[in-house]
């Protein structure tokens, strides 16, 4: 049997979604056109919306809807503290941690030249004049504890140290109620080489 | 088809679907070989594969399937994980880009394993880091058929002179040439192409070396460049104040 063009259509469309594969996508067409037009016709309008309205914050490259978005244009937050991390997603899970309340830098990425993605794909050159022109106090680099994320923090670490900016890296180490008996050796490793000591007043 | 506990090193890796990682690894007996590692970026007690699962440390991976995409059944590290810091990373991230972009896939160089191994063991003491790169592209280029002799004119065959002048050219290897005429390719002096086919790559030598395997290594790298080295040459400039 071979389906309607336009069905086809919004199948091949479908795939583009990470991890939907042809059977998938079918099932997800078929759903969408025989049980659920109404959510059908809100998914495509709020795509429609979604592609038109938002574009990346012109301070930290997030996404919004506004030139600036809400939390660069916050006056309570510490506007002294820039904290660089990798992904939207990064920026949610540190907002819901509740444990920071400075700026933030979103790269969308990290350096990876196997993908021949760079400083300049990621911003960095414009992040620097940022840092310079607004005179920030503290830069904290959180991106991951992968290879790449550690280049990506080294070359940060390289382009603002000279020019007199305080950088720190976020701490690596057991998460909270783990077992040092399941915690891999190169965590373990980490958390040593990145011990703290402890004294009288705290 | 089941490898058991073949040594190995990731060379890249990218996340696929929720919680898997498609691998690029570099084995001992396999060659350059592409994995699934299903589920390894999952949450688990106190920690996941994906810790292990990152470049620079040796590793024994085991893994299975008929299909050109094989399955990642179990990981162990072979050692600790070697610790790249600063300018030794970007040459370490050099090194992985190199051979990705001119290892064909499957197919093994027990050698060239081995001096990989090497070179990262001399990239994290930040000891002999330049001799140890250019050894590792001499190595390179041996196992991929590109070998050539830096003591001999690859046109006349015979020995390089030390008061003569070379140029590199893909086909032939080193050709004599007159200085003055040399066009904007790189010229390298008949005393420096000794040293370096002696095996002496430090002092004076070192830049001539780097060039000649820069030039070497480009033809077989086709049009696109190696963003790592520009990726090196930018972190370099990038501390000098603007």
């Amino acid at each position: 049997m071979k389906f309607s063009p336009s069905l086809t259509n919004l199948i091949e469309a479908l795939r583009c979604l990470p991890g939907v594969g042809p059977k998938s996508a079918q099932r997800m067409t078929l759903h969408l056109l025989e049980r659920d037009r109404e959510g059908a016709m809100a998914l495509a309008s709020a795509l429609e919306t979604a592609v038109a309205r938002i574009d990346h914050c012109s301070l930290c490259r997030n996404f919004t809807e506004l030139d600036i978005c809400e939390i660069c244009s916050d006056t309570r937050r510490d506007r002294q503290v820039i904290c660089v991390l990798e992904t939207p997603a990064d920026v949610l899970a540190v907002e819901l941690s509740g444990s920071y309340r400075g700026l933030y830098f979103v790269l969308m990425g990290h350096l990876s030249p196997i993908d021949g993605i760079g400083p300049r794909e990621i911003g960095l050159d414009k992040f620097r004049d940022r840092v310079l022109e607004e005179g920030i106090a503290e830069v904290i680099l959180a991106t991951n504890p992968t290879v790449e994320g550690e280049a990506t923090a080294y070359y940060l670490t390289d382009m603002l140290l000279p020019r007199g900016i305080k950088v720190s890296r976020i701490a690596h180490g057991v998460p909270l109620g783990g077992e040092l008996e399941y915690v891999d050796g190169n965590t373990l490793a980490h958390a040593f080489t990145g011990r703290r000591q402890l004294l009288q007043e705290q | 088809m089941r490898i058991n506990l073949q040594p190995a090193y990731i060379l890249h890796s990218r996340p696929w679907r929720d919680s898997s990682l498609l691998l690029e690894l570099f084995t001992a007996e396999h060659g350059r070989l592409s994995l699934v590692g299903k589920g390894a970026r999952r949450r688990s007690r106190g920690g996941s594969n994906a810790s292990l699962l990152q470049a620079f440390s040796p590793l024994l991976v085991s893994f299975s399937g008929r299909s050109e995409m094989k399955q990642l059944t179990a990981v162990e590290a072979a050692a600790p994980p070697l610790a790249l810091a600063g300018e030794c990373l970007f040459s370490g991230l050099y090194l992985n880009e190199l051979l990705v972009r001119l290892l064909h896939r499957h197919d093994p160089h027990p050698g060239l394993f081995a001096c990989y191994g090497e070179t990262l063991e001399s990239l994290a003491r930040a000891t002999d880091v330049s001799a140890s790169l250019r050894r590792f592209e001499f190595t390179l280029l041996e196992v991929l058929g590109y070998h050539f002799d830096p003591a001999i004119d690859g046109h006349a065959g015979t020995p390089v002179l030390a008061d003569g002048w070379y140029q590199y050219q893909a086909e032939y290897g080193l050709v004599k040439c007159q200085r003055q005429h040399a066009g904007p390719a790189p010229v390298f002096s008949g005393a420096d192409l000794l040293a370096i086919a002696a095996g002496e790559y430090r002092g004076a030598q070192a830049t001539a070396a780097k060039r000649l395997l820069r030039e070497a290594l480009a033809s077989h790298l086709g049009d696109r460049p190696l963003h790592s080295r520009e990726l090196f040459r930018q972190f370099r400039g990038s501390g000098r104040p603007a």
